[in-house]
């Protein structure tokens, strides 16, 4: 989403994180992959992570057109 | 990737990490091209989470609490030898003999130090003795592995500075204090250059087999059953040791006191070593160890007392 290529041991250890926070949980396996969802904690927490970017990233706009 | 190298890097993560994501995560890696990046990326988290795991193991109350005592007991004998070697061949020693204060100060960490040994055999030595029977009775030569980690850490370390002793014709030793400076160095000692190396290889020796001994009688304990213990067993040697470390801390802190009172000049001296250290510096090092091992010896005999709840 954002370009960047993560490692496959940097990804391992994100996604270990987020299950261990509860941020993340797993769905079934399909063939060789393996699924995961958000749980209704997870979602709480992107959305207001996402909420704090947004508001940062409009302070930083209006700071930039107001040069 | 191809499969022996996938799971060669698989292998590299901790057994708990590897029974959840293992699977899933050797799929993932043999449809992911090799390249170093990758291969140096997996090795460099599968560390991360080697040693992330040593703080998650699932020990009980009462192993936690042994596991607590050990590393406070590390942590005051090395605090203590480095406190003993500061005032050793030193001035402070002769100031000692005409100030009660200071040898009063001085005794409470030699009483403290003999309390704490008490506190550790009473309870180190049955546990040892459980955990071995257990072991052996189930074929169990992990555990026996680890439990023979620390003695042959000191052997290593013994060793090293034997040989090194015996290769110089004034058999000076390369103690681990060494590295601080040599303002008791006679005129047939190897040069300041020599004995600093030297010395800083048993330093690294000391401090490399004490992390490794702690991690390895820790895993022993894990992977032995001691609910069979009373609960005695872990409250009274706990809580002795909690009190021992104190003493020592207490006697460490006061003799500091003393010491600048009395002696202000040699506690400030510059010993002359490539670290140019000061007695000050010294002392402080060793209460400050001291002062963790204590904080961490009182949680040692909390969790030991808080045992009864499981």
């Amino acid at each position: 989403m954002s370009g960047t290529r993560l490692g496959p041991g940097t990804l391992y250890g994100a996604i270990a994180r987020l299950e261990r926070e509860k941020l993340i949980e797993a769905l079934p396996a399909v063939e060789r992959r393996q699924p995961y969802r958000l749980t209704a904690k997870g979602l709480r927490v992107l959305r207001a992570k996402l909420a704090t970017l947004h508001g940062f990233a409009r302070a930083g706009l209006r700071k930039l057109e107001a040069r | 990737m191809n499969a022996r190298l996938v799971s060669q890097l698989v292998g590299l993560y901790p057994l708990e990490w590897r029974t959840r994501y293992g699977g899933e995560f050797q799929s993932f890696l043999e449809d992911h091209p090799s390249d170093l990046g990758t291969i140096l990326n997996v090795i460099g988290w599968a560390m991360y989470e080697r040693v992330l795991s040593l703080g998650r193991f699932k020990m009980d109350r009462r192993e936690h609490s042994l596991a607590l005592m050990l590393y406070a007991y590390l942590g005051a004998i090395a605090a203590g030898v480095n406190f003993y070697w500061t005032v050793a061949d030193t001035p402070l020693a002769a100031a000692m003999h005409s100030r009660p204060g200071l040898f009063t100060s001085w005794n409470l960490v030699r009483g403290g130090s003999l309390l704490a040994a008490v506190a550790a055999a009473m309870v180190g030595l049955p546990v040892l003795v459980t955990i071995l029977r257990t072991a052996l009775s189930n074929r169990r030569w992990d555990v026996v592995y680890r439990l023979a980690v620390p003695p042959c850490a000191a052997l290593v370390t013994l060793a090293w500075m034997a040989a090194a002793a015996s290769a110089n014709s004034s058999h000076w030793v390369p103690t681990p204090w060494d590295v601080t400076g040599d303002w008791t160095a006679p005129q047939n000692w190897p040069p300041l250059a020599t004995r600093w190396t030297l010395s800083s290889v048993t330093l690294v020796l000391m401090m490399v087999g004490t992390i490794v001994s702690a991690i390895s009688v820790r895993q022993a304990i894990r992977r032995s059953d001691l609910s069979k213990h009373r609960r005695l067993w872990f409250t009274v040697p706990s809580t002795l040791l909690a009190g021992s470390v104190a003493v020592m801390a207490f006697g460490v802190l006061t003799w500091g006191w003393f010491v600048q009172r009395y002696a202000a000049s040699d506690f400030h001296l510059r010993n002359g070593g490539l670290f140019s250290s000061t007695n000050l510096f010294s002392w402080g090092l060793s209460s400050l160890v001291f002062l963790v091992a204590t904080v961490v010896a009182i949680q040692g005999s909390r969790t030991a007392l808080a045992s009864e709840a499981t």
